[in-house]
């Protein structure tokens, strides 16, 4: 196991490289640069090459990546093309607010959809079955905006229970964010429910078919028993899957959520740095979003192997 | 009664902001059947609120800003850069409400016969927030940063016309100029010509002698002032404190000035301004027909495009009022294909408005022996609703029966892939700050963002010759044969002008409607005071 | 014997699922029969509440919205679907294989995903824009090889633990070759879940297709998508103008509709014999 999680990380690093320097090549290729984004209606010939210069964009394309590869090496993720603030200065407040997002809606929403997974599985076409998946599939029909604005709509607007503007500032207290927070948490939450509530149910139902269930509940055991010791550690894999990929989908994923809630997180930080073609920008937030991604891969990975007796000792 | 009320509160407040007479307002009042006197008192009560008080803490919200903004001038490009540095910085040219240039740094000036002679006054007794005074030397330092050939700033081309600068005395500096330029000291009003210390370049602790000291900045987030206690303004900078939000979507901007989490927003969405005008606690102000122009351009040079009767074809066959309708609730006036908007004092009042005629439109098609479709790009980033306005070109077009395919093309690097590249694009030009500069910019044949390729000698030599020209009444005439030549022969079709739309909490006073820019030109922070 | 029963005897859920998803079918098939107005015609003020002249209001610029919902069926329905099964034909495949091929493929093949996982969605679309072009293709093609490395995930944790089950060691022993391991005996065991999967993957992408709009890629107008539909006239909803709720309801009827399919054939799947019905 250990051996495993030392091979994953190493190779994680790897394909972090891999993406730093796809990025690279990707906003090369990319029409326009960071001068003429900057620059728009206002540039010239001349201004645009005075810009590129300062910049240093006139040298060879694998000089400046080797220059940002060495220094990132070594913890320094440079500074912002456009406004010349320091990245990490800049990414640090900003990634732990896209954490402390993600964070809270992922505690209210795994327990619930998994919850209410197993209890749709238990009670299949039941009232509650349906209730929770109309309600969660019809949740997913619509973007995210818009139940966003909905929300805006009901408990800021007419309601006034919650702000609409959720900006936190970092002199704010831990449950004042709660607080400020609820609605795009609890937006977040709707969106990434379903997904996880449909393959908990899914695959439960499928582990029920199998011939040792039945022989659990032949032998008397009560059903809430057979399903939580016997047939949920079963259908773990996909289920941990899923987990792990809506959980990748709040961090990397939530820049609209952001933009109507006023929230300042990672999201938004790379959207304007892709729109500028601001690379220091854009390869700092993918080493983040990549980091996201590789890690709760890895733990997924060593999860399913935790919970499948047989996964432990491959032959 | 509940509807006197109302109406009384409203006049109330347009008694607040000096819109409604004394007379009309008693009138309102009795109706009510308030008596005499005490109508009386509430008029000048509400009058009194004229006078700018002092206190709290002002929050903006608004659109217009990016998590790559800076406080450096060169980088500006949108409100949230422009409003924030008005409240730190001073610029050298102010403009009054109508448009007209007035002394702020630069107090006052004259030019010599032929205007290419400027004396320009230095304001004295003007102090930056560091305490050192304000001199003719900041006001050289703060202009050299946009010329130059190193330079990045956009501002440079504007300033290319400068030949010389100097300081005569510490408070007084000459301008030479290349031409004569009777518009210039408009041309020093540009937004990014704010004035710095001179030599000063730490952009992230910014030093002005405007009314607020900056306490925060977190790009793309906010942007927190204090006021500085003491302003060379009489009854400006009125408030304690003052938070700027960066909010991207209107609709986030809106519940927000709603619910009263900000005293005030810009660029209200038009399709549902409508809705927050009745509510009472909301001041909505429109500054009507000086916002973005909307256009679709054909390059002149372009097969197809080269014939005018095509040209004419193409803006005869747009239905201007159904667009503004639809798209913009009525909030914006048709575009005449050019650029120039009402406000500006050499509009063309005599040119009768291009109106949608399909049968013009067809047989200016027919004519033109073309045949087959038109293709026309258009992205939500040229501006939001360029594709909704595309739509109904398209459906006004198929009814002269002419076939315009719309392209829906990627917003990410519009400007660079299809703006000045493609024969046939959405686009929408700013207000400039004079005709001689819009005429220059949008229509000169040196211009690099001549986005009709529309090239005519005869026409740069007008423009020049109105340029230097003193005698109002013959440069009037000029600019008037200018626009004329725009709109029949040039590659624009310039449909709609849009209004600007702010929102403010009712308690927010000196937000007049500006000739320039939204949010009071921007200056809302320094003009701006609760009631 | 009883799962030809339920096949032929599916339950009522099942079969509202399948005429919404038939009647949307119709819609599609015979929109310019069936629609009140034309597709792009305007033909009157903007977000008119429904009336008898228009059943469903108007949209953003003053066109039916049922119209434009009929006709949006065709685009919506068929860009969604081939994308679906453009991504889980690439990402199916490629699961099992990592699943069934050794350590070294499943390395690669996991790494290679997770590589691409990494590169942010905006990034992505952005080289296939510039790489393709923007048209139609482009657009099911980006969106089925984006959707792939999540179905890749998915199908692959699924399969490795029944790559590990007795059955397939059986089967390994007989000198079975790897396609046919993958094919007869991975692939039905894995199917539930996938099954399932394909239910949310297909309906997420009503939304996908739309989310990259602003990059022009895709659908043009004047045609109508749902999620198009949804988005353009969006923001209405924050001022409590009901017109995004109709095609958002479309979407929401689809989804459920396709989703109580995929529960009865999960349920089919589930009782083969019929023991655990009793519950």
């Amino acid at each position: 196991m250990l051996r495993l999680i030392i091979t994953r990380v190493f190779l994680g690093c790897l394909t972090l490289f891999a993406v730093t320097l796809l990025i690279f090549v990707a906003t090369e290729i990319l029409p326009g640069d960071v001068a003429s984004a900057v620059l728009g209606q206002g540039a010239t010939p001349d201004t645009l090459a005075a810009f590129r210069i300062e910049l240093g964009l006139d040298r060879p394309a694998y000089v400046r990546y080797l220059e940002w590869l060495t220094n990132a090496m070594q913890g320094d993720l440079g500074v912002a093309m456009t406004n010349k603030r320091d990245v990490i200065e800049t990414l640090t407040p900003r990634l732990s607010n896209t954490l402390f997002l993600a964070g809270y809606a992922a505690a209210i929403a795994v327990p619930l959809a998994i919850i209410l997974g197993v209890v749709s599985a238990i009670n299949e076409g039941k009232w509650i079955d349906r209730a929770a998946n109309v309600l969660t599939l019809g949740a997913i029909s619509v973007p995210e905006f818009f139940i966003a604005y909905i929300l805006i709509l009901v408990f800021a607007t007419n309601l006034g229970w919650f702000p609409s503007l959720s900006t936190v500032y970092a002199d704010m207290g831990f449950w004042e964010k709660i607080y400020v927070v609820a609605l795009p948490a609890i937006t977040l939450t709707m969106l990434v429910m379903a997904h996880m509530l449909r393959m908990t149910r899914a695959s439960v139902l499928a582990i029920m078919s199998q011939p040792y269930i039945e022989m659990a509940f032949l032998k008397g055991l009560p059903r809430r028993r057979v399903i939580l010791r016997h047939a949920l550690p079963n259908a773990a894999a996909p289920i941990i899957s899923v987990v792990a990929l809506n959980l990748a989908y709040l961090i990397v994923g939530v820049v609209v959520i952001e933009v109507v809630f006023v929230y300042p997180g990672v999201g938004q930080y790379m959207v304007d740095g892709v729109s500028k073609r601001d690379l220091p920008v854009i390869q700092a937030c993918a080493l983040v979003f990549g980091g996201a991604f590789v890690l709760l891969n890895t733990v997924a990975d060593v999860l399913a192997i935790l919970v499948n007796p047989r996964l432990r000792h491959p032959r | 009664m509940e509807d006197f009320a109302k109406k009384l509160r409203e006049a109330e407040r347009l008694a607040a902001r000096s819109g409604v007479s004394r007379r009309d307002f008693m009138q309102l009042a009795m109706m009510t059947g308030i008596s005499v006197t005490a109508a009386g008192a509430m008029f000048s009560k509400a009058e009194a609120a004229e006078t700018p008080k002092k206190g709290g803490t002002f929050r903006m919200g608004m659109e217009g800003g990016s998590a790559t903004d800076s406080l450096d001038p060169r980088t500006y490009a949108d409100s949230v850069m422009i409003a924030a540095s008005l409240a730190v910085y001073n610029g050298m040219i102010e403009f009054d409400n109508a448009g007209n240039p007035t002394g702020e740094l630069l107090e006052s000036w004259e030019a010599k016969p032929g205007a290419v002679e400027w004396i320009f006054n230095v304001r004295q007794g003007v102090t930056f927030s560091n305490g050192k005074a304000l001199d003719a030397d900041d006001i050289l330092y703060s202009i050299a940063i946009h010329r130059g050939d190193d330079t990045s700033s956009p501002a440079k081309g504007i300033l290319e016309q400068i030949a010389d600068i100097k300081a005569v005395s510490p408070s007084q500096i000459a301008i030479t100029l290349s031409s004569g330029n009777a518009d210039f000291p408009v041309i020093l009003g540009d937004y990014h010509l704010v004035v710095v210390p001179n030599g000063f370049t730490d952009w992230q602790n910014p030093i002005g002698t405007g009314g607020y000291v900056l306490e925060s900045f977190e790009p793309g987030v906010r942007l927190v002032f204090q006021n500085r206690g003491e302003y060379w303004k009489e009854g400006r900078a009125n408030f304690d404190t003052v938070e700027l939000l960066n909010i991207q979507d209107v609709a986030a901007r809106t519940a927000a000035l709603q619910s009263g989490q900000i005293d005030a927003a810009n660029r209200l969405d038009a399709r549902t301004v409508d809705l927050m005008m009745s509510n009472a606690e909301l001041n909505i102000v429109r500054t009507k027909g000086t916002g973005n122009r909307f256009c679709f351009v054909s390059r002149v040079t372009q097969p197809g495009f080269d014939n005018k009767d095509l040209r004419l074809a193409l803006k005869w066959g747009i239905d201007r009022e159904k667009i503004i309708d639809s798209v913009y609730s009525g909030y914006a006036v048709p575009g005449n294909d050019h650029t120039l908007d009402s406000f500006n004092p050499y509009y063309n009042t005599e040119m009768p408005q291009r109106t949608y005629d399909p049968d013009k439109a067809a047989f200016h098609f027919k004519k033109s022996g073309l045949s087959g479709p038109i293709t026309l790009k258009a992205s939500e980033g040229a501006w939001g609703s360029a594709v909704d306005c595309a739509q109904l070109y398209q459906e006004s077009m198929a009814k002269a029966g002419i076939t315009l395919n719309v392209e829906k093309v990627s917003a990410d690097g519009y400007w660079d892939n299809v703006w000045l590249k493609e024969p046939f694009c959405a686009v929408y030009w700013g207000r400039r700050l004079s005709a001689d500069q819009t005429f220059t910019q949008v229509y000169g044949s040196g211009s690099a963002w001549n986005d009709s390729d529309w090239r005519v000698p005869e026409f740069d030599k007008l423009v020049e010759a109105a340029r230097v020209e003193l005698d109002e009444a013959k440069r009037k005439e000029m600019y008037f044969t200018c626009q004329e030549m725009i709109a029949e022969d040039g590659g624009m079709v310039c449909f709609a002008i849009t209004d600007y739309l702010d929102g403010f909490s009712a308690k927010v006073m000196g937000t007049a409607p500006h000739a320039r820019y939204d949010m009071n030109d921007n200056r809302i922070a320094e003009k701006g005071w609760f009631a | 014997m009883a799962l030809q029963n339920s096949l032929r005897n599916p339950p009522l859920s099942a079969k509202i699922g399948m005429a919404v998803l038939l009647f949307f079918i119709i819609c599609a098939v015979f929109a310019p029969v069936i629609a009140p107005y034309g597709e792009a015609e305007s033909v009157g003020k903007t977000w008119i509440g429904p009336s008898g002249e228009f059943w469903l209001g108007t949209d953003n610029i003053g066109r039916d919205m049922l119209s434009r919902i009929i006709y949006g069926a065709r685009m919506t329905l068929g860009v969604a679907a081939a994308c679906t099964l453009l991504s889980f034909l690439i990402g199916v495949t490629m699961g099992l294989l990592a699943a069934v091929a050794g350590k070294t493929v499943d390395q690669v093949l996991s790494r290679f995903i997770d590589l691409m996982l990494s590169i942010p969605i905006l990034v992505f679309a952005l080289m296939i824009l510039s790489m393709l072009g923007s048209s139609l293709l482009t657009l099911i093609i980006t969106i089925g090889v984006l959707d792939s490395f999540r179905v890749f995930r998915l199908a692959r944790s699924i399969a490795v633990n029944i790559v590990v089950t007795e059955f397939v060691e059986v089967a390994r022993l007989r000198g079975e070759g790897l396609w046919w391991i993958m094919r007869r005996e991975v692939l039905p065991n894995a199917l539930p879940p996938m099954i399932a999967e394909f239910g949310l993957r297909f309906c997420f992408n009503f939304l996908f297709v739309a989310g990259l709009s602003f990059l022009g890629l895709g659908i043009q107008p004047p045609f109508a998508d749902w999620g198009g539909m949804v988005r353009e006239n969006g923001r209405s909803i924050a001022f409590g103008i009901p017109a995004p709720l109709w095609p958002a309801l479309a979407i929401a009827l689809t989804t459920i509709s396709v989703n109580m399919i995929v529960d009865w054939i999960l349920s089919i799947n589930a009782r083969p014999s019929g023991a655990s019905a009793e519950m």
